[in-house]
């Protein structure tokens, strides 16, 4: 990557780590600039802030992936969308931010600027403010390019509870869009398929589909399905609450593409990751309404009620169109084929 | 034929004023449920002597009192006249010193943890039944569900042991006055055949009957429920119906409509289709010789044989041409046939006068349908009609399916009429062992002391339903023989429902769990068969085992199915293997041959860039040009891309190469018509040599390679994409060169390590023309082989395999 004959400051060199001039430049020249707001100061050591609820949300996430642009978003988007969601989903309105950017070296200036461009972008839409953070410069060879960390906090009504231990037999599971574009967007960028179609990541921010169905009693539990997708969640809270996840393959919303890639493939869409998704457990009593909200949404407009919670073994089940049965496991290591 | 396997005891001088001495003999082997202690009762009462019999868990007792030459005459009847569904074995003989009886008595059976229990499986009608339901005088004229001690169901009704009518399914249904008498009367052949049953007293037939908008009638009534059902099926109608082991799904085997609709409804498109034909009685093949060839070959003939035993299996069979539906084996010479097996099957056969398709009521892969309403439910979208009756099916067991290759029956399902299949084993083991099988077409086999016993077949254990009666014939096995184990054995793939299984039953139970790599189970199927008829286990000789099927595991995290092991069980060492090739697409794999055609053409970079690519995309082994590049490029990245020694992909690839289909229903269908085109460019010159059909008969090139003998396919390409030959001659040649390539890695390790005898095992054997090309020329080139006869050496006998392995695995270490 890196060309001797390029100007020096079109790449991050470790003298941008150094704690001098270089990196002053870079903290003020880019990420100051980009993710400025009223409470990002880059003179003090932390940040004073003030809640208008007593409860909080606190998380933490850490952000990879390969390539750092692709279509939909890039790893500056994912980190304001990573942190952003799982505050969503844990019933939080997300408020501020704290980030860690661990550049590599050689890494070309107007891509970084481009990524922390989508992430002022991802956090100014799903209205957080970055309010410290902190950058370090590894040397060539010891990162992909850029990682992010960031942790969030969001304020939470009082009283709110969400859990899987509040799922109960005969509860709905909802699903707010298609499944597995992110994971396929990113895989067909990375292995530079070219090919053509207009599929995008989903990532996004899932805050107006959280909060939209919040006053809802018969909410449970909401989880956005990142890593090993759909199944895996389930497969989480079959776990936990010891009884069927049973889903309807007919009713999971797949994109046309996701789903031709994947035949192609051979990879489950179901496993593949989302970044913009909410799956949600509600009453059966409050199912149609959450599910009429959410379609009235932009981000829901392929919400589905996808399946249900029964009595029965610790086993996600899909229900096949021909009225089969077939278990969703567990995501193993790196799938082997099984057939003879 | 009976064996003895105890001794006799030393007897003491006795005062020659006592001529009458007590015998007590213990009998085991199948002797329960097949009309066995009548049968004692008869042949004492013969011979003059006093005493009494008694079931006890599974092997009956017998005390006789009489003389020496009475009692010789008595055992020697026991051996040679006992009825033909029993298989005794005198397990002991002793003389004893007991009271002296009057009279002969049959006791009541007697329970007991130690004895050797025997679940005897589901049999045909017998012919003396079959007089009976044919007879207007007979109480039990046109009766369903007629049965005696000689025949009828046993292990799908059979509750417990000791097998007594309370420990079956007909525990609900109270003997009448008429049917108590039989059931009483010593002399009776239905003296104590615990599924008796009469229109008065016993189960009863059912029809309900779906329209066009799905509404039901019900009709009840033995005759009333035939005549509806035999109408439904003279309408082109199909109906579900409750046999013995579980539900078919059935329609005129005639009538190509009827056939296509029901494989339209059941979304088989064309995965071939049994056949069942009337059993009349004394000219029971009348109907099947009708449509199906009949030449005087041996073979033939013991297809005919083994089609009317009394386990009633489906054979394939050469059918003949324009007889049958053409839908029922699609692109096939072969059909799935079998006779009607139980009285309900007899009377819709004669008064349908048709064959009938009857294939299993389930959804694919899944184990058959046994009951009532989960078959009304999951089969509505499917049947017109379910014709059904009352009597509960315990468990499922479906139809066995045997093939006849190279003179002997090779066993590729096991279930009604053979399961359980009980074995015993050539050693003692040290603990009860469990062993969980493979993924696909799975079977458990439990094992304890000297004896085996395989489960029916259970099916893919994807789906809840498989794993619900997986896990139900496990509990069920251990109740009946009373067996826990201390031991579970699985396959060594993480991925397999089994393996999990046996991970957490091994955590649960406390006990260990033991991992057997695929083939080696695999060639464990070959040793344990072949060691089956020896009594004591003495085998200092080596093997060389070929182990070709499509995906298993290896230990090297690679997925093999071509190789060969030497050496002995619990030793084998990997000799002979496939050039490896790349193979994309996870489990898709195995059900899209094009995956396996690209794979060998990208891995030789036959194909593979842009330009080549293009000129080969109007060929019918390609997906779509997106595709294509899709797969291609994932190829190259190694995307869900796994390296493969599988021969059963190379038999995919071929017929992928030779136009037979680029997918596939199922697994298999492209090697299946492989074999056909294959078996007809032959039959064509059916008398010619084969020296004279300017055939290429040397093997494919091999290599060694880190201690392997490895064949290179690569000319295999040549010969299937050049356009000199038809594709029957290409298919002809590529069977050839497979076969003679396996002579040829047999002759390099001999050459190697001396002499050794030969085993085949793996589903691509499962090719009769392969397997008996291959037999023929091990025999011409003096090798010792053998292809296991008793016990399946597809994937349904993984279990079995793991038992054998895992035994001497433990024994080397």
């Amino acid at each position: 990557m890196s060309n001797e004959n390029e100007p020096k400051e079109q790449y991050i060199s470790l003298a941008h780590g150094n704690g001098g001039r270089y990196m002053r430049e870079l903290i003020d020249n880019l990420f100051a600039q980009y993710l400025a707001n009223p409470f990002l100061n880059t003179q003090n050591d932390a940040v004073t802030l003030t809640l208008e609820q007593p409860e909080i949300a606190f998380t933490t996430d850490g952000f990879t992936v390969n390539p750092l642009e692709f279509p939909g978003g890039t790893i500056g988007s994912l980190a304001i969308h990573g942190t952003v969601n799982d505050l969503a989903v844990a019933g939080a309105t997300p408020k501020y931010l704290s980030l860690n950017a661990f550049i590599e070296e050689g890494m070309p200036f107007e891509q970084l600027e481009r990524i922390v461009k989508s992430m002022a972008k991802a956090a100014d839409e799903a209205g957080v403010f970055i309010v410290t953070g902190d950058t370090k410069v590894v040397p060539k060879g010891e990162g992909a390019g850029v990682f992010f960390a960031t942790s969030g906090i969001g304020i939470k009504k009082t009283g709110l509870k969400l859990g899987m231990e509040q799922i109960k037999t005969g509860d709905k599971i909802l699903v707010s869009g298609t499944l597995g574009d992110h994971g396929t967007a990113v895989m067909l960028a990375r292995e530079q398929f070219g090919l053509k179609g207009d599929l995008q990541s989903d990532a996004a921010s899932v805050f107006p589909l959280t909060h939209s169905i919040l006053s809802l009693d018969g909410l449970r539990f909401m989880r956005d399905p990142t890593r090993g997708g759909l199944a895996s969640v389930c497969n989480e809270i079959s776990r936990v609450i010891k009884k069927e996840v049973h889903l309807y393959q007919t009713e999971i919303p797949i994109h046309e593409q996701v789903d031709s890639v994947c035949e192609i493939l051979g990879y489950d869409p179901l496993y593949l990751a989302c970044e913009g998704r909410v799956v949600a457990i509600v009453s059966e009593d409050n199912s149609q309404q959450a599910l009429e909200i959410w379609r009235s949404l932009d981000a829901g407009q392929d919400a589905r009620i996808i399946g249900e919670i029964r009595e029965g073994n610790a086993n996600v089940v899909l229900e096949t169109e021909l009225g089969g049965e077939r278990f969703l496991e567990e995501l193993e290591d790196d799938p082997l084929p099984r057939i003879c | 034929m009976a064996h003895i396997t105890g001794t006799v005891k030393k007897r003491k001088a006795m005062p020659e004023t006592l001529q009458r001495k007590s015998y007590e003999l213990v009998i085991t082997g199948q002797v329960q449920g097949v009309g066995f202690r009548p049968f004692i009762y008869r042949t004492a009462k013969k011979y003059h002597l006093k005493g009494w019999v008694k079931n006890c868990s599974g092997e009956v007792i017998t005390l006789v009192q009489g003389d020496e030459h009475q009692f010789e005459s008595f055992k020697q009847a026991i051996l040679n006249q006992h009825p033909p569904l029993a298989i005794p074995f005198i397990h002991s003989i002793k003389l004893v010193k007991e009271e002296l009886f009057d009279r002969f008595v049959i006791k009541k059976s007697a329970t007991s943890e130690q004895a050797q229990r025997h679940i005897p499986p589901d049999f045909f009608t017998c012919n003396d039944c079959l007089d009976e339901i044919s007879n207007p005088q007979e109480r039990r004229y046109r009766y369903p569900f007629i049965n005696c001690t000689q025949c009828g169901p046993r292990y799908t009704i059979i509750k417990d042991l000791p097998y007594d009518r309370p420990n079956t399914s007909l525990s609900s249904f109270p003997l009448c006055h008429s049917c108590n008498k039989e059931y009483t009367n010593t002399v009776d052949r239905r003296f104590h055949a615990q599924p008796l049953a009469c229109a008065e007293c016993g189960p009863e037939l059912s029809f309900i009957q779906l329209n066009d908008i799905k509404a039901e009638t019900n009709i009840i009534g033995n005759e009333a429920a035939l005549l509806k059902a035999i109408d439904a099926l003279k309408h082109g109608k199909i109906i579900a119906v409750k046999g013995v082991g579980g539900y078919h799904l059935i329609c005129d085997a005639t009538n190509e409509q009827a056939v296509r609709e029901l494989r339209k409804r059941k979304h088989r498109p064309d995965k071939p289709l049994a056949v069942m034909f009337s059993a009349s009685g004394y000219n029971e093949l009348e109907q099947l010789n009708h449509y199906c060839h009949s030449d005087k070959s041996n073979t033939l003939s013991l297809e005919k044989k083994r089609v009317s035993s009394p386990q009633r299996p489906i054979i394939l069979i050469n059918a003949k041409k324009g007889l049958l539906a053409p839908s029922i084996n699609p692109g096939l010479n072969e059909v799935g046939v079998m006779l009607a097996y139980s009285p309900l099957h007899y009377l819709i056969l004669k008064d349908f006068g048709l064959p009938i398709v009857a294939t299993s009521g389930n959804l694919s892969g899944e184990p058959v349908l046994t009951d009532n309403q989960q078959a009304e439910q999951r089969l509505n979208n499917i049947a017109d009609g379910f014709l059904q009756h009352n009597r509960p099916i315990l468990r499922p067991a479906d139809d066995t399916v045997i093939r006849i290759i190279h003179g002997k029956q090779r066993l590729f399902r096991i279930g009604r009429g053979f399961a359980p299949l009980e074995l015993n084993l050539p050693f003692n083991l040290k603990k009860p062992v469990l062993a969980v099988g493979g993924q696909m077409k799975n079977t458990v086999a439990l094992a304890w002391d000297n004896r085996v016993v395989i489960s029916p077949h259970i099916g893919e254990l994807d789906s809840k339903r498989s794993t619900k009666v997986f896990a139900q014939v496990i509990d069920d096995l251990c109740h009946l023989y009373r067996v826990s184990p201390k031991q579970v054995i699985c396959d060594a793939h993480p991925g397999y429902y089994s393996s999990h299984f046996a991970e957490n039953y091994s955590n649960e139970h406390n006990i260990p769990l033991v991992k057997v790599q695929h083939h080696k189970a695999h060639a464990g199927i070959v040793y344990g068969d072949f060691f089956l008829k020896e009594s004591t286990f003495q085998d200092k000789k080596a093997w060389l085992v070929f182990t070709w099927d499509g995906t298993g595991l290896g230990d090297d995290q690679t997925i093999w199915g071509g190789e060969g092991f030497y050496g002995q069980a619990g030793h084998w060492q990997r000799v002979t293997s496939v050039k490896p090739f790349y193979l994309q697409g996870g489990d898709k794999a195995a059900k899209e041959p094009w995956r396996s055609a690209c794979a060998l053409l990208w891995e030789n970079k036959i194909i593979g860039n842009e330009e080549q690519n293009s000129q080969h995309f109007s060929n019918e082994y390609l997906p779509e040009k997106e595709s294509y590049s899709l797969a291609f490029h994932a190829w190259k990245n190694r995307i869900n891309t796994i390296e493969s020694s599988s021969m059963g992909r190379i038999f995919d690839a071929a017929s992928a190469l030779l136009g037979l289909g680029k997918t596939s229903s199922f697994e298999g269908r492209g090697p299946m018509l492989l074999e056909t085109k294959c078996q007809n460019y032959f039959s064509d010159k059916s008398q010619a040599n084969i020296s004279q059909l300017n055939i290429d008969l040397s093997a494919l090139p091999l290599y060694k390679k880190n201690e392997l003998i490895i064949s290179d396919w690569s000319e295999l390409l040549t010969l299937l994409m050049g356009d000199k030959h038809s594709v029957e001659k290409k298919a002809f040649q590529f069977h050839i060169k497979i076969a003679e390539t396996l002579i040829a890695q047999a002759q390099k390790i001999k050459s190697i390590k001396g002499d050794f005898r030969i085993g085949l095992s793996g589903g691509v054997f499962q090719n009769k023309f392969l397997s008996e090309y291959i037999l023929k020329r091990l025999e011409e080139e003096n090798f010792d082989a053998f292809l296991p006869e008793q016990v399946p050496y597809n994937d349904a006998g993984l279990a079995f395999g793991q038992i054998f392995e895992g035994h001497f695995q433990e024994e080397k270490a």
